[in-house]
């Protein structure tokens, strides 16, 4: 009884410390990714419609999720990805970084720490929304897998969102100076 | 002097050294989309130039002591951009922004397509104001939206972007039409149609007379909304005819702006005609009108 206690106890803890080398194996943006509670949303500003709230929780999860396509999309050079989050102008602009990167051999890495997001309008007919977003990220740029630069900052964003079949993408998407 | 002091000072020496030969890259905090920069660097030998943008990035061989040209091509789109200068003894980097041109094109989403004559605050419109790279101009940016059907005054309201965004809401027309909805910044301008048709009938009035066959033939005067615009044929009409039968309803569709139908034969009756939530004018057949 007291060894098939002392094994269960053995298996939990190989169990648990296999779990803890898998998840300190995985890349920054995947375990960034999985932590829904770095968007913030604030829409009480919004213009000229009131954000319902099922809206305001639509836009958290699918904003949440366009990071983290791009920051995936922009690391490992797939353009595929974008097509998940980013529709029309966004998804041509971020389409040809990730094609040029590949070319050169470059890659970046984007590890958003948290965002605040402010949503600014909401079209009267609903089918358009635009975000600012800070947002608190570590960027690194490499060669190949040669790190060039490294940062941390805080950026702003402008995005526009605009609703489809079941969700929402991001249809512009510009990083612009602080206020 | 004893081996760690050399050491000490041979460490600040090339501490020194890396910070005198580390390049300062100068470049302006802002640069409009589409323009060209010169970036000055010192020392000498070769170094690799890294550019990361929104939408671009290059690497390339670059002469230390030379400028770097970076061409309005590669400063095409709106957002961070961030150079890095590799090798040579000369590590640096510097970032700036790239912000919007003039407004070249103008997005606009006009709703409803299709809305009934003298409502007010019915038509909506947002326009977002681009450069011709396709860039948000974040610049605040006077647009105006202006509504017109021919033969009756245009309705215009100007109103100015907030991050690129500008929106209004208008009373469609008292005429019916194909309404031209124009949001125009600059030299850029978009339409749309907006097609304003009849509202709700503003009164119903009918007249009634006995067929040879002896039915009671209703008749409308041509149906007309409160704007005195002919409500479209195909809208229903409903007349309702009691006695001590009982009731008879008949729907009718408007045909060349008048709705008729046929109800049956009665000496005694309370006919009366409606469509949708308005009412017209009641008969007493058999009776006085």
């Amino acid at each position: 009884m007291k060894n098939s206690f002392s094994s269960g106890i053995g298996i939990s803890l190989a169990a648990a410390l296999i779990l803890l080398f898998v998840l300190a194996s995985l890349p920054p943006w995947l375990i960034a990714a999985a932590d829904a509670n770095t968007v913030k949303i604030d829409a009480s500003a919004a213009q000229p419609r009131q954000v319902e709230d099922a809206t305001v929780q639509a836009i958290q999860r699918d904003y949440g999720r366009a990071w983290q396509t791009l920051s995936q999309a922009l690391s490992e050079n797939r353009a595929n990805l974008l097509n998940s989050s980013f529709v029309g102008i966004a998804n041509d602009k971020l389409t040809r970084a990730v094609n040029e990167q590949r070319k050169e051999g470059l890659r970046r890495k984007y590890i958003d720490k948290s965002h605040k997001v402010e949503i600014v309008f909401y079209s009267a007919e609903g089918s358009a929304l635009q975000l600012r977003d800070t947002v608190q990220i570590e960027i690194q740029l490499l060669d190949g897998d040669k790190v060039v630069h490294t940062e941390n900052a805080t950026r702003h964003y402008i995005a526009l969102m605009t609703p489809t079949e079941n969700s929402w993408k991001v249809r512009v998407f510009e990083a612009v100076p602080g206020a | 002097m004893n081996t760690r002091s050399k050491l000490l000072l041979l460490s600040v020496c090339v501490l020194v050294s890396a910070t005198l030969c580390a390049q300062s890259l100068k470049v302006p905090d802002r640069v409009t989309a589409g323009t060209s920069i010169s970036i000055p660097t010192s020392g000498s030998g070769e170094a690799t130039l890294y550019l990361f943008g929104p939408a671009h990035v290059a690497k390339r061989k670059v002469q230390l002591g030379q400028s770097i040209e970076l061409a309005g091509d590669d400063l095409r789109d709106a957002g961070h951009y961030t150079v890095v200068l590799k090798g040579g003894g000369a590590d640096s980097s510097t970032s700036f922004f790239v912000t919007a041109s003039k407004v070249d094109d103008v997005a606009f989403l006009a709703r409803p397509s299709r809305v009934p004559a003298s409502r007010p605050g019915v038509i909506t419109g947002s326009a977002f104001t681009f450069d011709a790279y396709q860039n948000l101009e974040l610049q605040p940016t006077p647009v105006t939206f202006t509504l017109s059907v021919e033969g009756a005054p245009e309705i215009k309201r100007t109103e100015t972007t907030k991050n690129g965004v500008a929106w209004t809401r208008l009373d469609s027309g008292k005429k019916v039409g194909a309404a031209k909805f124009v949001a125009s910044a600059g030299d850029a301008s978009t339409t749309r149609v907006v097609q304003q048709v009849a509202a709700d009938p503003c009164n119903i009035r009918m007249k009634a007379q006995r067929t040879n066959r002896g039915a009671i033939e209703v008749v409308t005067d041509p149906i007309r909304d409160c704007s005195g615009n002919a409500v479209p044929d195909g809208t229903i009409v409903t007349f309702t005819s009691v006695d001590a039968s009982g009731k008879s309803t008949v729907d009718s569709r408007i045909k060349r702006g008048i709705a008729r139908a046929e109800l049956p034969s009665s000496n005694n009756a309370l006919i009366s005609v409606a469509s949708g939530v308005v009412m017209g004018n009641e008969i007493h057949w058999g009776g006085k009108q």
